[in-house]
């Protein structure tokens, strides 16, 4: 507003502008710091919660006050989960399962959102606006049409009728889609034919370095999503073949559900999760500076 | 190293509308660097981009060498390009950025590290090669692009607007040094630019394209001395040449009070049914007389360049440029009395815009 009203000798304006931006950008203050430390806090909280409460029976979790240090009780809980499913062959499945789907999805996904996102064909648009629409068809409304056809194919209780189904999303072809469409400047893709290179050629050697950022980033959302999926997997698997999260809902399961085991049991069910945002989330950060550097 | 032929070339992008490159008939000869120049959405980048193969060629055909290429893909075709933003592939070092061509033609790797090593001295860009295009500066950048064409010896070089993104020092410098490497290497290139100066300065030959219709193919010089009509007498020259419209009388044009001494048998093939004609004289053609004698220019700006000025006027309703050395130039508001040497008229229809002479 005042930008406007200013007499025509406007580059006084701007200078004050800029330094009180760059004051704002460069450094945090304490009232940042404290902000992120709670927000931090308050995320940490749930997992260390899940440590905590393993490692007491249902009556030491119920006391008041709660106990707040976990011991090594753990470790007893660990083994009862242990015993109680087949919690090592689960978390097999489901780094089977999570990890086919995760790169499933991602080298379709980004296929497809370049060829949506860069290739000339007829009916690009309606294509895309079909595939957009399906995400807005419930999952549970293919349930049943779904099992008859795992059940026709004998694949019921077997991983592939839990992969299968996930190996390419509407979100994901939507998403590399719009990445690629800002990220990725035509004349790359010019040079590269000129160069002598085919249209698969181009996507390998052009298309997916330049994707790298997003294909991370959607890699992990994929593999969160998949390896907390259960109502399919629920359906499609048996308690003797299970998926994590299928195992851990068998857990504890009595007349009085053991609360100690089941966290136990969710613990090591977390932990590939968060190996692999460890490994993944130095990638998207990497990926967000590359892009800050290069704007 | 190739002739290149348009023959009646058209690209249509959209039926409703005139074609972005209409009928367009242009013949470059071996080893020639022609310039294609003309005002932005003029069509020029469009007949490099169909020259190149990235862009559809509706009728017409293209040929170069022997070769009909106006189906075949750009990787067939034997040419290679130079972006205005370079197109540099972010994720691979200078020497891969440069040998990549090759490595898809499957060059053996020692030869690759040859040629790359070769071009890389000639660019001067040795010292660079193992560091991605990001870590380069702008000029850096534009020498990786031109040696990524270079290492792969095509026929044709294409450039579109490849000292655009350069400072105006960079830019000078680097485009003596494209004329020279192209002269060099003698190779036919194709360049596309809207910047009239480059293009009197690196061409053998500049094309002058306006809303896709080509308006005239010459040597810089001639362009110059003999725009083919008023379009190109305006574009080319800076600042543009003086374009007056007056009534034909007997003897020339009349201009305000003056006559321009204008030959009868042009004057009669100008003036046509309209009884009117154009004239134009370039800046530096206008003598500075008496007063009363010639077109009286009321001085509006003088621009000092250091050794000449520029001095602008208006004469009646027709703004009118002259030169003039520095030290003679008028002041503003000041009325000075010009004349055109008469060898440095050029007469153009009024209507059509043809030179006549």
């Amino acid at each position: 507003m005042t930008a406007t009203l200013a007499p025509p000798s406007a580059p006084v304006t701007p200078a004050p502008r800029k330094a009180r931006r760059r004051t704002k950008t460069g450094k945090a203050g304490p009232v940042t710091y404290s902000l992120l430390a709670l927000f931090a806090l308050v995320s940490v909280f749930p997992l260390y919660w899940t440590v905590v409460a393993g490692s007491h029976t249902n009556a030491e979790i119920a006391a008041t006050p709660p106990p707040f240090l976990p011991n090594a009780t753990l470790f007893e809980n660990i083994d009862a989960a242990l015993e109680q499913a087949p919690l090592g062959l689960a978390i097999l499945n489901s780094v089977i399962v999570s990890g086919a789907i995760t790169v499933g999805t991602v080298l379709f996904c980004t296929l497809a959102g370049f060829a949506f996102a860069k290739l000339r064909f007829r009916g690009n648009g309606l294509l895309l606006s079909l595939v957009v629409g399906t995400m807005m068809v419930p999952t549970q409304l293919a349930v049943i049409p779904l099992f008859m056809m795992i059940a026709e194919l004998q694949w019921v209780d077997q991983l592939q009728a839990v992969v299968l189904p996930t190996l390419v999303s509407a979100f994901g072809v939507f998403f590399m889609r719009q990445y690629l469409v800002s990220a990725l400047p035509d004349e790359l893709l010019e040079a590269g034919r000129v160069d002598g290179a085919s249209t698969h050629r181009i996507f390998f050697s052009i298309v997916l370095p330049v994707a790298r950022p997003a294909m991370a980033v959607l890699a992990m959302l994929t593999f969160l999503t998949a390896w907390n999926e259960f109502f399919w997997p629920i359906i499609a698997l048996t308690a003797a073949n299970p998926t994590v999260q299928v195992a851990i809902a068998n857990l504890g399961s009595g007349y009085v559900p053991q609360r100690a085991v089941i966290m136990a049991g969710t613990l090591l069910g977390t932990l590939p999760v968060l190996v692999v945002f460890g490994v993944l989330g130095k990638q998207i950060v990497g990926g967000i500076m590359a892009g800050a550097v290069k704007g | 190293m190739a002739s290149i032929s348009f023959a009646g070339a058209t690209r249509v992008y959209d039926r409703a509308h005139a074609p972005a490159v209409d009928r367009l008939d242009l013949d470059v000869a071996d080893g020639e660097f022609l310039v294609l120049v003309g005002p932005s959405g003029c069509g020029k980048s469009t007949s490099l981009r169909m020259l190149a193969g990235l862009e559809e060629v509706d009728e017409g055909a293209i040929r170069i060498g022997d070769r009909d290429v106006t189906d075949l893909p750009p990787k067939d075709r034997d040419i290679a390009m130079v972006f205005q933003n370079y197109a540099l592939y972010p994720h691979m070092t200078v020497a891969e950025n440069m040998g990549f061509a090759l490595r898809l033609a499957k060059v053996s790797k020692a030869e690759i590290t040859r040629r790359v090593t070769e071009a890389a001295t000639v660019l001067d860009l040795a010292a660079h090669l193992d560091r991605r295009p990001k870590a380069l500066s702008g000029g850096q950048r534009q020498r990786v692009a031109m040696g990524r064409a270079i290492v792969r010896s095509p026929q044709v070089f294409l450039m579109d607007e490849p000292l655009s993104n350069l400072d105006a020092k960079l830019r000078v410098q680097t485009r003596t040094q494209i004329a020279a490497l192209q002269r060099r290497l003698g190779t036919t290139t194709v360049y596309v630019t809207h910047d009239q100066v480059e293009a009197m300065t690196m061409g053998d030959r500049v094309a002058v394209l306006r809303d896709g219709v080509l308006q005239q193919c010459a040597p810089p010089g001639e362009l110059y001395d003999r725009p083919a009509n008023a379009f190109v007498a305006g574009f080319i020259g800076s600042p543009a040449m003086n374009l007056v419209t007056g009534d034909a009388v007997d003897g020339g044009v009349r201009v305000g009070t003056t006559v321009l001494p204008v030959p009868r048998a042009q004057l009669d093939r100008a003036a046509g049914g309209t009884g009117r004609a154009t004239v134009g004289f370039r800046p530096e053609s206008l003598v500075v007389g008496a007063a009363g004698d010639g077109l009286p220019v009321a001085v509006t700006l003088v621009e000092q360049l250091g050794s000449d000025a520029y001095v602008h006027g208006t004469c009646g309703d027709d703004a009118v440029v002259l030169r003039t050395a520095s030290r003679e130039a008028p002041a503003v508001g000041d009325t000075v009395w010009v004349a055109p040497r008469a060898d440095a008229l050029h007469v153009f229809d009024p209507t059509t815009g043809t030179r006549v002479a």
